[in-house]
C-alpha cells in the first residue's frame, strides 16, 4: 500500500488557480505592494491535482477504525452513533457562513439554538444557566475551577486545595493545577467508591472544591453522594461535577439534586456529536444560582422575543475562548435532543447501563470485574488473570483489532491493575455485544492454545505494533525536505 | 567500589569518600519500561535529601527522581542525553545519573542497605 | 426509538441474564432524592422530517454572509473552501473516530495529522508543531504558559494591537496567578510602540506577545522587535494569520520563538465562531514544553513506516497535575481540514488566495481614498484588512446595512479611543463589483 506522504508525491498540477477567479483585471505581485524584507522567498507546498489529493485522503481514511464501521467500546469516551441528521443540518450555509460579529438581527436563528439548548440542559440537570464557550471537557473543567476560584476570592476566603479521587481522569488534576490549586488525592475503597472517612478527614476550610465524576471512572454510582456533598458544603467548599459519564444518568437523576454546584457536560460524548479523530468537542458548563454571576461572557438571553448576547455578568471570569463557543457542535447537540425527545433521553440511560451490565454478566467468569458492585454505563475489567498466563491488557486490546473491534480504554483508571474499560453505549445492538463477548472469550482461550498470535497482534492491520519507544527517543515530528 | 545504599523511592547511592554516585535501581527501571528521556540537574545545583532533582520518562510514564542525599551536584552523566536506554541496560553502572558532593554524612542513616531494600521491594509488591 | 437498536425482546433477554425484570431496577441503588420524576418541560421527540423542518425555520432566521456583501474580518475570514474538502474531511472514517491512541488501527488519522504538523512547520519555518489547540486565543494562552515554564520569569508583555478577545482570554487564564500582564500601546502608525516597549524591557519579562498582521491589519516589523529583546532571555511569541504566511516571511526567520494563532482561514468556515482550531509551533529546543498532542513517525517491527502519538509524558493522562496543559480533546478534524485545504490548493492556489486578498484590500483602500470624508488613522501596509475613519461611522454602517452591505467592525467597541473607525476586510472571494458597490453606495450615503 502506498504510504507516501503528501509531500513526497511528484507534482501533478501547476497553477491551481481555477478554484476562484482573479477579482481584478490586474493582479499585482506581492513585491509591488509590500517591501521585500517582509516577504518570504519560497513556499514549499505540494502541487497536486485534485484526483491525487482525493485519493491520498480517501486511502488514508480507509486505514482507520471508526464508529460507523467498527464497534468502538472506548470507555469514558461514549462513542455512540453520530446521527447523520445532525451532520446535514450543520452543513447549511445559514449556519456555516455566519460571522460572529454580524449584528444580532442576522443571527437570531443561531442564538435561538443556543438559548433553547440551554433551557433543555437546565431542565435535564437542574442547573440554572449554562455557558457553551468551552471547547472540550478539560476546557470546561478549567472554566468551572476558575469560577470556583473567583467565588472564593470574592468572599475573601483563602482556599488553595482541590480534592480529587484517585480514580479521576488526568484532566481533573491538570485543570486544577492550571488554576494554581494544590491537588489532594482521596483514596477509593476496595469496592471502588470514594472513601468517605478519608474525605471527611481531608476536607477543611482550606479546600476550595472537590471534583467528582459520577458514575465514577470505574462505572460505579457514588451511592453516598449526598454525604459527600454535605461534607464539602459544611466546610464552605464547592462540588464540581465532571459530566464525562452523564450518559448513564441522563433523564434518571439530576446533578443539582446530588448537590453539585457547577457541572460540565461533554457534548461530544453524551450528546452524540462526532469525535472527529480527536476533536472538535464542546463542553456545556452549568451552574446553580450560587455561581451564575461568575459565568464566562457572553451568554445568550432573551428580551421579549429577541435573542441577544449578554455581556453584563456581574463577576464574570471573562472569556475562556474567542467568540461564543463551538457553535456547530452546540447545534448538533440541540438537534439530537429534539430528535430523541423526553422519553429518548431516559432510554439512552436505560440501554447504555443495560448493555454494560450485560457485558459484565457474560464476561465476569473470564475477566475479573474491577468491582463487585453493579456497574452503570461502563464496566472495568482487570486482566490480571490473563497477565499471569502471559497476556497483558495491552496484548488483549491489540488482538481485538484483528477481529475488527476497536480496543476498550486500557490502563485506566490507574487504581485497577491491567484495566480494560468497556463502554458499549446505548446505540449498539445485542448481536454486536454478543459478538464482542464471544471474541473476548475466544481470546482468553487463545492464551493457552496459541499465545503467539496474541503477542504478535494485530496482524491484520496495515502496520503491526508500532515502536513507540523509538518515536519518543528519536522524535521525528514533521516532514523535512530532502537535504535539510 | 564504595558501599551502596538505597532509598524508599528506588534510588541508589554509591559512596566514595565525600562523593555519592546516584541513579535509579533495577526495580525502578523495569517498572518504567523503555526509558526515552532523562532530565538531569545542572552541575552546581544544591539538592536536598528526598527532594526531586531529576526526571526519567518512558513512553507511558514519567517518574520523579529524588536526591538520596543532600549536597551539591558535582557531575552529571551526559551520555544519558543521547543514550537514555543505558539506565535500562545498566542501571547501577553505565546508567548512573549524577554525583553529589555529600553535605551531611549522618543522612546515610536514613538509607537502606541492599538486604533491607530487597525486603522492601518484596513487601511493596504485595 | 431512533438510534437505539435493542428490541423489546433483546431487552427482555438481557435483563433475564442479569437477573432483573425491568431497566428501572438498574438504578435502584441511586438515592431517590436525586431522581427526576418530571421531565415534561422537555419536548416530545420529533421525527427526522419534523426536526429538519424546525431547523429549517431557525436557519431562515439567520442571514449568512453569502446573502450579504460582507467586509467583516477581525479574526475570522471568509475564504473559498474547495468542494472536494468536505467530501474528504467528512468521510466517516475521519469524523466518527476518536483520538488515535491505538496506532495500528488509526494510521490514516495519524498520517493526516503528521502532515498537518508538517504544513504548519513549512508555513512558519518552525521545527515542531502540535496537533492543534482549541482556537487562536487559547493557543496564545498556552504559548504564554509555555514561556513561563521555560524561563521561569513572571511578567508578560502583550501588544495592545493583539486581537482584543485574545487579550481577554489571556487575562482570564492568568488573572488569579502570580504572573503580571503589561500592555504596550500602539503608536500613531498603528504599530507596536517601540519607544514604550524599550522602557518596559527589564529583568523579569518572560515573553513579549505581538500580532502580525495585527488587529488593524498592519504588518509589524517583527525582526526589529526581536533584535530589541535579543540576549535578554525574553521569548518572542507571535500571533499570526496563517493565510498571510503564503506571502510573508516565516516567523522563525524573524526571530520568533513560539508562533500561534487561529487556523480558521485554512479550509474552515466561519461557523458563527466555532469550531475553528488553534495552531502552535516552536523551535526544537522548546519541544518538551509544548502542550497538546504530537504525532511522530516511527516504524513497526517489520520496518514498515508507522505513525503514533508521542512524547505523551507531557500530557495530562500521564503527568496529571504536572502536565504542560490539561488539554485532551483538541480540534483534530479542523486541523485535518486545514491540511486538506493546503493540499488541494497547493503552492500556487494558496499563494493566489493570499495574493488576491491582498490586491482586493489595497484596491478597496485606493477607492475609499477617492472620498474626502474618509481618512485613515494608520498607515496602510496591510495584508487583508485595514482601519478607516468617517464621521458618524455608526450611522453610516446602519445605512450601508440597509443596502445589504456589512462594511466592517466598528472599532470603538474594542478601542474607545478609535472613535468612528471601522475595520474592513477583503478576501479573494470579494468581486470587483462588490467592492465598487460598497464605495459607490457609501458615496451616495454621504452626498445623498
Amino acid at each position: 500500500m502506498d504510504r507516501k506522504l503528501i509531500f513526497d508525491k511528484p507534482p501533478t498540477s501547476y497553477n491551481n488557480t481555477d478554484f476562484f477567479p482573479p477579482s481584478l483585471p490586474k493582479i499585482n505581485n506581492a513585491e509591488e505592494i509590500i517591501p521585500d524584507k517582509f516577504l518570504r522567498k519560497e513556499l514549499p507546498l505540494p502541487s497536486l491535482g485534485e484526483l491525487d489529493v482525493v485519493r491520498h485522503y480517501t486511502n488514508l481514511s480507509r486505514l482507520n477504525f471508526s464508529v460507523d464501521a467498527n464497534f468502538y467500546p472506548l470507555g469514558s469516551c461514549t462513542m455512540k452513533y453520530n446521527p447523520k441528521l445532525n451532520e446535514d443540518i450543520a452543513q447549511k450555509n445559514e449556519f456555516l457562513l455566519l460571522h460572529p460579529y454580524q449584528d444580532e438581527k442576522y443571527t437570531q436563528g443561531a442564538l435561538e439554538v443556543m438559548y433553547e439548548l440551554n433551557r433543555i440542559l437546565c431542565e435535564i440537570t437542574g442547573m440554572n444557566q449554562f455557558s457553551f464557550q468551552p471547547s472540550a471537557g478539560a476546557h470546561g473543567e478549567l472554566t468551572g475551577m476558575l469560577m470556583i476560584k473567583s467565588f472564593h476570592s470574592l468572599n475573601k476566603e483563602k482556599r488553595y486545595k482541590v480534592i480529587i479521587p484517585d480514580s479521576a481522569h488526568g484532566t481533573n488534576p491538570a485543570s486544577s493545577a492550571m488554576c494554581g490549586y494544590e491537588t489532594v488525592v482521596v483514596k477509593s475503597t476496595p469496592s471502588g467508591l470514594v472513601d468517605i472517612d478519608e474525605l471527611r478527614k481531608k476536607t477543611d476550610s482550606t479546600v476550595a472544591a472537590m471534583m467528582l465524576t459520577n458514575p465514577n471512572t470505574l462505572g460505579l454510582f457514588e451511592e453516598q453522594i449526598l454525604d459527600i456533598s454535605e461534607i464539602l458544603h459544611k466546610k464552605g467548599a464547592l462540588l464540581y461535577y465532571d459530566g464525562a459519564n452523564f450518559n448513564a444518568l441522563m433523564g434518571i437523576a439530576k446533578p443539582s439534586l446530588m448537590g453539585f454546584d457547577v457541572i460540565h457536560l461533554n457534548l461530544h460524548k453524551t450528546f452524540s456529536t462526532p469525535h472527529g479523530s480527536g476533536g472538535p468537542g464542546a463542553a456545556a458548563v452549568g451552574v446553580t444560582k450560587k455561581l451564575c454571576d461568575f459565568l464566562p461572557v457572553p451568554v445568550v438571553d432573551k428580551k421579549g422575543n429577541k435573542f441577544y448576547l449578554k455581556y453584563d455578568i456581574k463577576h464574570t471570569i471573562g472569556r475562556v475562548k474567542s467568540f461564543y463557543g463551538n457553535f456547530l457542535v452546540i447545534l448538533k447537540a440541540y438537534i439530537y435532543l429534539l430528535r430523541i425527545g423526553r422519553k429518548g433521553i431516559r432510554r439512552v440511560a436505560y440501554n447504555s447501563v443495560l448493555n454494560a451490565n450485560y457485558i459484565k454478566e457474560k464476561l465476569k467468569n473470564h475477566y475479573i470485574p474491577a468491582s463487585d458492585k453493579k456497574c452503570m454505563h461502563e464496566v472495568v475489567f482487570s486482566c490480571v488473570k490473563q497477565k499471569n498466563r502471559g497476556a497483558s491488557a495491552l496484548d488483549i486490546a491489540k488482538r481485538l483489532i484483528d477481529f475488527g473491534i476497536h480496543p476498550p480504554t486500557m490502563y485506566f483508571p490507574l487504581i485497577v491493575k491491567e484495566a480494560l474499560m468497556v463502554e458499549p453505549t446505548e446505540t449498539e445492538s445485542k448481536s454486536t455485544l454478543d459478538n464482542f463477548i464471544k471474541v473476548m472469550i475466544e481470546i482468553d482461550k487463545e492464551i493457552d492454545t496459541n499465545i503467539e498470535r496474541i503477542k504478535r497482534a494485530p496482524s491484520t492491520t496495515p502496520v503491526g505494533r508500532v515502536n513507540e519507544t523509538k518515536a519518543a527517543r528519536f522524535p521525528c515530528l514533521r516532514w523535512e525536505k530532502p537535504g535539510e | 567500589m564504595g558501599e551502596i545504599k538505597f532509598t524508599k523511592t528506588h534510588e541508589w547511592a554509591r559512596i566514595n569518600n565525600d562523593i555519592a554516585t546516584a541513579g535509579i535501581t533495577d526495580h525502578a527501571q523495569s517498572e518504567l519500561g523503555d526509558i526515552v528521556f532523562v532530565e538531569l540537574p545542572s552541575v552546581g545545583d544544591e539538592v536536598t535529601q528526598n527532594s526531586q532533582c531529576a526526571t526519567v520518562e518512558s513512553t507511558k510514564a514519567a517518574s520523579e527522581v529524588y536526591a538520596p542525599l543532600s549536597g551539591k551536584i558535582d557531575e552529571i552523566n551526559e551520555e544519558l542525553v543521547n543514550n537514555p536506554q543505558l539506565i535500562n541496560e545498566s542501571p547501577f553502572d553505565k546508567g548512573w545519573m549524577f554525583k553529589i558532593k555529600i553535605k551531611d554524612r549522618t543522612e546515610l542513616d536514613n538509607l537502606m542497605d541492599e538486604a533491607t531494600y530487597k525486603e522492601f521491594i518484596e513487601k511493596e509488591s504485595h | 426509538m431512533p438510534y437505539i437498536l435493542n428490541t423489546p425482546e433483546d431487552i427482555e433477554k438481557m435483563l433475564k441474564e442479569i437477573g432483573l425484570s425491568s431497566p428501572e431496577e438498574l438504578f435502584n441503588h441511586i438515592p431517590k432524592e436525586t431522581k427526576i420524576d418530571d421531565l415534561s418541560l422537555i419536548p416530545e421527540r420529533k421525527s427526522e422530517l419534523e426536526v429538519s423542518n424546525t431547523l429549517n425555520a431557525l436557519a431562515k432566521r439567520n442571514k449568512s454572509i453569502n446573502k450579504l456583501n460582507s467586509f467583516l474580518g477581525a479574526g475570522l475570514y471568509d475564504h473559498y473552501v474547495p468542494c472536494a474538502l468536505k467530501h474528504l474531511v467528512y468521510r466517516s472514517e475521519f469524523y466518527t473516530s476518536y483520538t488515535p491512541y491505538q496506532p495500528e488501527c488509526s494510521q490514516g488519522i495519524l498520517q493526516a495529522i503528521y502532515e498537518y504538523q508538517s504544513f504548519i512547520c513549512l508555513l512558519t519555518g518552525m521545527d515542531v508543531s502540535n496537533a492543534s489547540m482549541y482556537d487562536g486565543a487559547t493557543s496564545l494562552a498556552e504559548a504564554t504558559s509555555m514561556s513561563l515554564r521555560i524561563n521561569k520569569k513572571n511578567t508578560i508583555i502583550v501588544a495592545k494591537s493583539v486581537h482584543p478577545e485574545y487579550r481577554e482570554v489571556l487575562d482570564t487564564y492568568f488573572k488569579h496567578s502570580d504572573y503580571s500582564i503589561i500592555e504596550v500601546p500602539y503608536n500613531n502608525d498603528g504599530l507596536i510602540d517601540t519607544n514604550a516597549l524599550e522602557t518596559l524591557l527589564e529583568n523579569n519579562i518572560s515573553c513579549l506577545i505581538i500580532q502580525s498582521p495585527n488587529f488593524f491589519g498592519l504588518i509589524e516589523d517583527i525582526h526589529r522587535v526581536s533584535t530589541m529583546i535579543k540576549d535578554k532571555n525574553i521569548l518572542l511569541i507571535e500571533v499570526t494569520n496563517p493565510m498571510s504566511l503564503a506571502l510573508l516571511k516565516e516567523p522563525k526567520q524573524l526571530g520568533v520563538d513560539i508562533v500561534c494563532g487561529d487556523g480558521q482561514p485554512l479550509g474552515n468556515n466561519l461557523c458563527f465562531g466555532g469550531p475553528t482550531f488553534g495552531f502552535l509551533a516552536t523551535k526544537k529546543e522548546y519541544l518538551r514544553q509544548m502542550p497538546g498532542r504530537i504525532v511522530g513517525k516511527t516504524e513497526d517491527s517489520e520496518g514498515n513506516v508507522a505513525f503514533c502519538l508521542t512524547l505523551q509524558t507531557r500530557e495530562q493522562h500521564i503527568r496529571r497535575e504536572k502536565a504542560t496543559s490539561n488539554i485532551c480533546s483538541n480540534e483534530s478534524l479542523n486541523a485535518i481540514a486545514a491540511a486538506v485545504y493546503l493540499a488541494l490548493l497547493g503552492k500556487e492556489g494558496f499563494k493566489n488566495a493570499a495574493l488576491y486578498s491582498l490586491n482586493n484590500t489595497h484596491y478597496l483602500i485606493k477607492r475609499l481614498k477617492e472620498i474626502k470624508e474618509v481618512n485613515f488613522p494608520f498607515k496602510t501596509l496591510v495584508f487583508n484588512e485595514f482601519a478607516w475613519r468617517i464621521n458618524g461611522a455608526r450611522e453610516i454602517l446602519k445605512k450601508l446595512e440597509e443596502k445589504n452591505i456589512l462594511a466592517g467592525v466598528i472599532l470603538d467597541k474594542f478601542y474607545p479611543e478609535l472613535k468612528d473607525c471601522i475595520l474592513s476586510c477583503c478576501t479573494e472571494k470579494k468581486t470587483k463589483k462588490e467592492m465598487d458597490d460598497f464605495v459607490d453606495t457609501l458615496k451616495e450615503i454621504i452626498h445623498g
